[in-house]
């Protein structure tokens, strides 16, 4: 690619940044997932989630399941990770999760769905390139079920802090 | 051959075998590689590219990629799974989650865990397996010793079936 061109090139930036947000300001995240059998064995497996549930579809159909039952733990980072773009892309550090409920199994081939809300908006007294947001995201599957719901916490800069 | 469900899982991590007070050191670490921060972070589609793009990742503070948080949770949980969660119903929730200091590629998780609370055990109502909820603290340690993961857990574990042993 030529300097003309790249000089030219508009940068496209994405996420939001703290004074973007508003409480009660609502945000219906992007794209969805679908989560698979992959998804599901990859995931338990690489984090060696010992329950014969998430990998073992004779016992999952023994415990009354169809088959094997989509690990709980890739359900809150499949939600979580949907939320990004609109809440959290914009870089800070994550500072914590709070009353999450695990609502209703998730099984491959369901798809997940995710939406925020500002619960909170406050100044850092030790950062103030950054300040404080606080989000309720919900987790629903394809018929609208809420599968998951969660409190998460971030410190997020500033607009003219961001470069 | 026949297979027995309950011969497939543990006989000491049922309902009756968590004492509160008990803590717990798990048995294996995991070096947390590269592949598995990368690897999850896309899978569940995380865009922040602090955890995927080394380039981008040498002008921030770190200086270099940072394991997600979510990768990290993960990674505990699933050490403390095969004692804490091998025979669970069901996973009910989360809750004083922290990320308490960063996490590298290349950085050794350790998990230990605290029986905090027990509720009386009934049939589950979905399984109609008899099932009582426990809540433990799950800590993630890393190799210096240094704690970069707390959160508290409740998972709704079984009782232990007739002919399970002990």
């Amino acid at each position: 690619m030529n300097d003309e061109l790249r000089k030219r090139a508009k940068k496209l930036g994405k996420g939001n940044f703290y004074d973007d947000f508003h409480v009660g300001q609502v945000f219906e995240h992007h794209w969805g997932r679908t989560i698979n059998e992959g998804d599901n064995s990859l995931f338990s497996a690489a984090t060696m989630s010992y329950n014969p549930m998430y990998f073992n579809a004779e016992v999952a159909r023994a415990h009354g399941h169809p088959g094997t039952v989509v690990n709980p733990m890739l359900v809150f980072l499949t939600v979580f990770g949907l939320s990004v773009e609109d809440l959290s892309e914009a870089g800070g550090l994550f500072l914590g999760v709070e009353n999450l409920t695990f609502h209703r199994s998730v099984y491959p081939t369901d798809t997940l769905y995710a939406r925020s809300t500002v619960l909170e908006v406050r100044e850092s007294t030790s950062r103030p390139d950054s300040g404080i947001v606080s989000w309720h995201t919900e987790g629903f599957d394809q018929q609208g079920r809420l599968v998951i719901d969660f409190r998460r916490t971030n410190l997020i800069p500033r607009r003219r802090a961001a470069k | 051959m026949t297979i027995r469900t309950a011969a497939l899982t543990g006989a000491r991590n049922y309902y009756e075998d968590f004492a509160v007070g008990d803590v717990y050191e798990h048995a294996r670490g995991k070096t947390v590689t590269e592949f598995d921060n990368v690897i999850i972070t896309n899978l569940v589609m995380n865009t922040a590219q602090a955890h995927f793009n080394e380039h981008f990742a040498a002008s921030m503070p770190y200086k270099r990629r940072i394991v997600f948080g979510g990768v990290t949770a993960a990674l505990v949980i699933g050490l403390a799974m095969q004692d804490t969660g091998e025979n669970a119903l069901r996973e009910v929730g989360l809750d004083k989650v922290r990320l308490s200091s960063p996490v590298f590629h290349g950085d050794t998780l350790y998990a230990f865990s605290e029986v905090l609370g027990k509720s009386a055990p009934a049939v589950d109502r979905e399984t109609l397996i008899e099932a009582g909820e426990v809540r433990f603290r799950h800590w993630g340690v890393n190799q210096d010793g240094k704690t970069v993961f707390e959160a508290e857990r409740r998972a709704l574990i079984k009782m232990r079936p007739a002919g399970a042993g002990a």
